[in-house]
């Protein structure tokens, strides 16, 4: 399929509210709704400067319709973002914690403003009642039980491969107009390749990608748009000094979601990229947690290097404790621990550790 | 109840109350209430109103005019309610809802507690068959905010079928033989609950569970709303 | 989060009626699996349902407000949601011997934050639970569904290599602070047979 150059796009006027009684109006209006729950939400950042830095940057790729969208950070650890034909924008922290700079986000977002602007939303509600009544007819000279099924419209996934293919090619023209590098587009979905291909009990679709199909073909043509238009900025080292106060949380709630190799994929990427104690510490924990063979002396590397790296989460001598204890190596289980309480005197658990050291003895 | 004021009415108003705690409590009463005083204010808590249409595939559809009329009938019924009892009511700023959120919530789960172990079919013995849960002191902060004694929370999930699929209902009837019975539609399911603001407590609520009713249009709206506001507490 | 809203609905209607019944709780101490043995004074209501074993739960204001689960005797190996249906290839959570109480509350975080819900431990300390050397914890724990803020409390041991655990979430207005007390005196009286 002939791909549209960018520069053919034109973005269109703002958009006013639909009438109430139509399809579009529907699904507004829900919107609407679901806004004001996000809003009270207590998985919403509420952290001004972040919200204020990436604000501004959706503000510049939507130009003209910037007054037209609020953007809100959730506190959710998977790769996504998602625009309602509203207006509202969600962006969640497993993609702010994936990207490597200001650029591949810029990609993301502008993505997602390109179905917006597209009304692609509108389109897919159409598109499933229209395939929908075709099931039920189907279903009349067949299987019965299909009539019983209720599916739900008003969900922003699963949009078309020719609606994705022309969210990407809006994407790229809004990077480059906002001065971003359109090449870190096709980044993007190389390193979440990386990350999913690493789970050996991969499944499709990867919940990872939350509203995004699987991205093989998708690098290939941003990386060939992106060779048309080079120049831009990336903004490493902006974005992240912006999210180095999160990444304690964010790294947190991502080894807790459990997938111990896509984790392991993403902390390699990331420490291979900017090695920091955060990311060793994490990574540390995902081998311990683990437990495979050879794990726990993983575990423990890292646990030392994050360490060497200075300003380590105070945890990071806890779980070496932890190890250490397990191993019955009670010396240094003693020292890490003591060092744990000199750093974190007031840590939840304080008194459980305590009681460790008392156990391990003097 | 409505209050008959044939005879004195203070003196029927006494004598229904004794009757009335005498008498099984109604499922939808808590223990020993009965009626709102006179002029008793009443915040109307905004209104959690979705309506949905399933179009002929069973695709569920969010229908904004629906719901905003639905919203609109259910506003006038209260309204209607609060002129024959003699309420006063207030409805709440969208920055008012927002600090009263956590009480809300709150209110959202002790509502799902009483749908599911109240109306439903898992009662627990503990409560002995009363309506008897209190969201407690936090429900003052709605009184501090609006000035109110009560408040009413209303929840309502409802969905239509639409023209297309009433039709291929009737076709599939035709063409089983009459073995498929087609259902109505959707479902509707909500509910309404009056909070005691000073004590949190649950003076009055209904569920409504069933596969039929239209709150779309006013006439056939009526209906509904009076379903959902059955054997609320009238005044003395 | 419509499919959500949906399954709620079907909720309100079915009252999560999957082969699960409510009973009443007899006063005075009563035996919870083999060796334990509780008072639960206070309004309780036993929920019984195949989906939450090996736990049992006890409720007073109905299960969307507050719960107490109960594991009375978790052997090493054995799952602490057995019962619970599989969801996307997820791994049951399992108890191991020689877990220590952190990692044991870690069990406990991973069951509760399935759906996507949040836990924050606020606090983990030493206590003595029958007798026996365990562990008593405090958290915070926001449910994904309706954005209701809970807080927890957990009491524990190992002995003889099996897992005895009271854990007790309710709503931070109200519920919690009201019944917190009564709580932790289930946990003192609890008692377990060596």
């Amino acid at each position: 399929m002939e791909e549209t150059p960018p520069a053919q796009w034109r973005m269109p006027e703002r958009f006013t509210r639909p009438e109430t009684a139509t399809d579009e109006g529907g699904l507004w209006a829900l919107m609407d709704r679901e806004e004001t729950r996000l809003r009270r939400s207590p998985f919403l950042i509420r952290d001004a400067a972040l919200q204020a830095r990436v604000h501004n940057m959706v503000c510049h790729l939507a130009g003209a319709h910037c007054p037209d969208v609020r953007v809100y950070l959730m506190r959710t650890p998977f790769f996504n973002a998602s625009m309602a034909p509203n207006g509202m924008m969600q962006v969640w922290s497993g993609l702010m914690l994936r990207v490597d700079n200001e650029a591949q986000l810029a990609a993301v977002l502008g993505h997602e403003i390109g179905h917006y602007l597209a009304r692609h939303s509108v389109e897919k509600l159409r598109s499933a009642k229209a395939h929908s009544s075709t099931a039920t007819v189907m279903s009349m000279f067949g299987a019965l039980g299909a009539l019983g099924a209720l599916g739900v419209a008003a969900s922003f996934s699963g949009y078309s491969r020719d609606h994705e293919r022309e969210a990407d090619r809006i994407s790229v023209t809004l990077m480059r107009d906002a001065g971003y590098d359109p090449t870190q587009a096709s980044k993007i979905w190389e390193n979440l390749l990386l990350e999913t291909k690493a789970n050996p009990n991969a499944r499709t679709p990867n919940p990872l990608f939350g509203s995004h199909p699987a991205p093989e073909e998708r690098m290939e043509t941003l990386a060939k748009l992106a060779q048309a238009a080079p120049g831009g900025a990336s903004q490493e080292a902006e974005w992240n000094d912006a999210v180095k106060p999160f990444l304690r949380d964010w790294l947190a709630d991502e080894v807790k979601r459990g997938q111990r190799e896509e984790s392991l994929a993403l902390l390699n990427r990331m420490i291979a990229r900017a090695p920091q104690a955060a990311y060793f510490f994490a990574r540390g924990e995902t081998y311990r947690l683990r437990g495979a063979e050879g794990d726990f002396d993983a575990a423990v590397e890292d646990y030392l290097a994050a360490a060497a790296a200075g300003g380590e989460p105070p945890e990071t001598h806890r779980s070496l404790g932890t190890v250490y204890r397990a191993r019955q190596q009670a010396p240094a289980a003693k020292a890490s621990f003591q060092r744990y309480l000199e750093l974190a005197p007031s840590a939840p658990d304080a008194a459980m550790i305590k009681s460790y050291l008392e156990e391990i003895g003097i | 109840m409505r209050v008959s004021t044939s005879i004195g009415g203070t003196f029927v108003a006494a004598l229904l109350v004794v009757a009335s705690s005498a008498a099984a409590q109604s499922k939808n009463l808590a223990p020993g209430f009965s009626v709102l005083p006179k002029g008793a204010r009443v915040v109307i808590m905004p209104t959690d109103i979705e309506l949905f249409s399933i179009s002929a595939g069973g695709v569920l559809e969010p229908k904004a005019d629906w719901t905003e009329a639905a919203s609109r009938h259910f506003r006038a019924a209260m309204l209607e309610k609060k002129q024959d009892l003699g309420l006063s009511t207030i409805e709440l700023t969208a920055q008012q809802a927002d600090e009263a959120d956590e009480v809300n919530a709150l209110h959202g789960a002790v509502a799902r507690a009483i749908s599911i172990h109240h109306f439903g079919t898992l009662a627990l013995p503990s409560k002995q068959g009363r309506l008897d849960w209190s969201l407690g002191e936090p429900a003052r902060v709605i009184q501090n905010m609006t000035g109110a004694d009560y408040a009413l929370f209303s929840w309502v999930r409802d969905s239509y079928t639409s023209d297309e699929r009433k039709a291929a209902m009737v076709a599939m009837a035709v063409l089983s033989l009459g073995r498929v019975v087609p259902t109505a539609g959707g479902l509707q399911t909500g509910y309404a609950s009056l909070v005691d603001l000073k004590t949190g407590q649950v003076l009055w609520f209904n569920r409504l569970s069933r596969g039929s009713g239209d709150l779309r249009e006013p006439d056939k709206a009526k209906e509904t709303l009076e379903a959902l506001l059955a054997q609320f507490p009238g005044t003395k | 989060m419509r499919r959500l809203l949906l399954i709620m609905a079907v909720l309100e209607l079915a009252g999560c009626a999957v082969a699960t019944k409510i009973e009443k709780v007899d006063s005075g101490p009563q035996k919870v699996g083999e060796r334990l043995e509780m008072t639960l004074d206070g309004a309780w209501n036993h929920f019984q349902s195949a989906q939450i074993a090996p736990a049992r739960i006890w409720t007073m204001e109905g299960l969307p407000v507050d719960e107490l689960r109960v594991f009375a005797g978790v052997k090493s190996g054995e799952a602490i949601d057995a019962g619970a249906p599989v969801v996307g290839g997820a791994k049951k959570i399992e108890f191991r011997a020689g877990m220590q109480p952190d990692e044991i509350v870690a069990m406990f975080e991973g069951l509760y934050t399935k759906g996507g819900s949040t836990f924050k431990l606020d606090k983990l300390e030493p206590w003595s639970f029958s007798g026996e050397k365990g562990f008593r914890f405090e958290f915070t724990f926001v449910r994904k569904v309706d954005g209701v803020v809970s807080l927890g409390v957990g009491y524990g041991t190992v002995s003889k290599g099996e897992l005895f655990a009271l854990l007790y979430v309710a709503p931070r207005l109200t519920f919690f602070p009201r019944n917190k007390d009564k709580v932790e005196e289930i946990a003192r009286g609890a008692r377990l047979k060596m």
